[in-house]
């Protein structure tokens, strides 16, 4: 960094990374009725629709039932939630707003992917108490969950984060968002075993992030081995992560040109 | 090298051959811009909506990228490093809101803080401005559900903050009342007098920013038309008398055929008259009954812009001015 801007006044990386993480935190103040009818609502019908389907199919349907319904209910309440803000900052000038202090974009996308997951978790968790509940699964929480939710929120954030500066305007980020979570809802095995699934969508579902996003947290909660290992999984969220927000940090390049 | 520093040379912008071209756009929206904000200076530009003023501060502000051209903030490039330029600049757009569901007093806080200032000092600094603005009764609000108003009042505490050496301000008085006009203004003149803040003000309220502007740039459908000190730009017309005229209008007064008024609004007319003339004219306004009210003053800036601004005569647009 060239030594003259490093000695204007304005805040070390993690102070400015807290301050903005306060601010992005403050959306709770609008985003909560969202959440509560996107981030829950929407997987407990999901889970009493197909709970009542998978009933006859066994413990393994239902399993997939519930870790399909969390990772919905995370693609609902981070990517959607997230891809939404940034659409609407960039639409009221908020962005720009942000451009004209001293903060480094980097630390605006870490403190608002940091944000929007600690606005997800009580529907994460509701979602999968409610599950536990209808379903009757029988659940063995690893603590590995610690490692792979935040993983997997970071991974969706990202994602949110991307389709929120493609799309043109809200309407259009929208749209991208809602495509986006049924195609990586109903790619591969997330909701569905990967048996009652057609050959070619669990070949398809293998470049799917939602597919290792599933397996992990079948994994880490409900304590099943899977096809993918844990291990795999972790690496290709974590990788995931990594190229997203690289291609987000390029990409919310607040001067228009 | 601090604020201070940075702040040590004459020259606070150096603008050179700026031109911005829209994508799809044939016109530039800036043309050839070349022109200094001095430190310590308040600096208008005046023009007409969609002259390119918005599109002139927002590459000064380093959100638009230049088609080409220079741009030079106390002499470095306004992309040297990412922080450079928002580290010295306070910027009020012309609509929008800093911060979504963020109280008025958690905006300025939060502001004066990322812009370098403690804790303690960037809870000192919002209360200060809160005061200075008279915001004490919208302290706890969140900004969107406030007026346009008063969230302009809020964008300018926000641009303020921590005492930013540059101020970019645009249309900081629009939606305002009289009182919060007046109250903008002398703000922006303490913030100048007191901070040491140069001041790049866009505004549409001439009348009124004659009364702080120190220099102006006039700019026309994208281009810079004159750039100089009011005084000096308007010494072209000192030979010149403003009239306004306020009439009924279902009964419009009958002026000499040689007067050529422009029509302000509804019932009101203005006129630039030979200083000669100026007596003669007030007698034959004094009596005629369709004439409410009439006012005579030195032409303003408004009158420099608005003579700027009109096509000559013989059709040509006025050559650039640059008065030091």
């Amino acid at each position: 960094m060239n030594s003259a801007a490093s000695k204007l006044p304005f805040q070390p990386f993690l102070v400015q990374l807290a301050d903005l993480t306060l601010l992005q935190l403050t959306n709770w103040r609008w985003s909560w009725r969202g959440l509560l009818l996107t981030g829950i609502l929407a997987p407990t019908f999901t889970i009493l629709a197909l709970g009542t389907f998978a009933a006859d199919s066994g413990p393994l349907a239902l399993g997939f039932v519930l870790t399909g319904n969390l990772v919905i209910s995370l693609l609902f309440s981070t990517m959607g939630q997230v891809s939404s803000h940034f659409a609407f900052m960039r639409n009221v000038g908020r962005l720009e707003f942000f451009a004209t202090l001293p903060v480094y974009r980097s630390a605006l996308v870490l403190a608002t992917l940091a944000a929007f997951f600690a606005l997800s978790l009580p529907s994460t968790i509701a979602t999968l108490i409610i599950g536990m509940i209808v379903l009757q699964v029988p659940v063995a929480i690893s603590p590995w969950v610690l490692v792979v939710v935040p993983l997997i929120s970071l991974r969706l954030s990202g994602l949110g984060t991307l389709l929120g500066l493609i799309g043109r305007t809200p309407e259009e980020v929208s749209s991208l968002n809602m495509l986006t979570t049924f195609v990586l809802a109903g790619l591969g095995p997330v909701v569905i075993p990967a048996e009652n699934l057609p050959p070619f969508m669990s070949v398809i579902g293998l470049v799917s992030p939602a597919t290792y996003a599933a397996s992990a947290l079948r994994q880490v909660i409900l304590g099943w081995p899977d096809r993918l290992p844990l291990v795999l999984d972790l690496a290709v969220l974590a990788a995931l992560t990594v190229g997203l927000l690289w291609l987000v940090e390029r990409r919310l390049d607040w001067r228009v040109t | 090298m601090t604020r201070a520093s940075a702040s040590a040379g004459s020259a606070v912008y150096e603008v050179e051959a700026l031109t911005k071209l829209y994508p799809g756009q044939t016109a530039a929206a800036n043309d050839r811009m070349t022109f200094r904000v001095e430190r310590g200076e308040i600096f208008g530009l005046l023009g007409a909506n969609g002259a390119g003023k918005t599109t002139l501060v927002r590459q000064l502000a380093n959100l638009l990228a230049p088609t080409s051209g220079a741009i030079r903030l106390f002499g470095r490039p306004l992309t040297c490093t990412p922080l450079y330029t928002p580290g010295l600049i306070g910027y009020m757009p012309q609509s929008g809101y800093a911060m979504n569901m963020v109280t008025v007093a958690e905006t300025l806080y939060f502001t004066a803080h990322l812009r370098g200032l403690s804790r303690r000092d960037a809870r000192r600094e919002r209360d200060a401005l809160i005061e200075r603005l008279n915001l004490g009764a919208l302290r706890d609000r969140v900004v969107p559900r406030l007026s346009g108003g008063q969230r302009r009042l809020v964008l300018l505490a926000t641009a303020l903050a921590a005492s930013p050496p540059v101020l970019i301000l645009d249309e900081p008085t629009n939606d305002l009342d009289p009182q919060h006009r007046r109250l903008v203004w002398d703000t922006v003149r303490a913030a100048n007098r007191e901070r040491g803040a140069a001041v790049i003000l866009v505004t549409h309220n001439v009348v009124e920013a004659e009364q702080v502007i120190e220099r102006v740039g006039i700019i026309q459908r994208g281009r810079l038309i004159a750039v100089g000190r009011p005084g000096q730009l308007k010494a072209n017309l000192n030979h010149q008398l403003r009239l306004e005229i306020l009439f009924d209008p279902a009964r419009p007064p009958d002026l000499p055929a040689a007067a050529q008024p422009r029509e302000l609004g509804p019932g009101r007319w203005f006129l630039l008259l030979d200083r000669a003339a100026g007596p003669d004219y007030v007698a034959a306004l004094a009596g005629n009954p369709a004439v409410e009210d009439f006012r005579l003053s030195t032409a303003t800036l408004e009158d420099l812009y608005l003579a700027l601004a009109e096509p000559l005569p013989n059709g040509q647009t006025p050559e650039a001015q640059r008065v030091p």
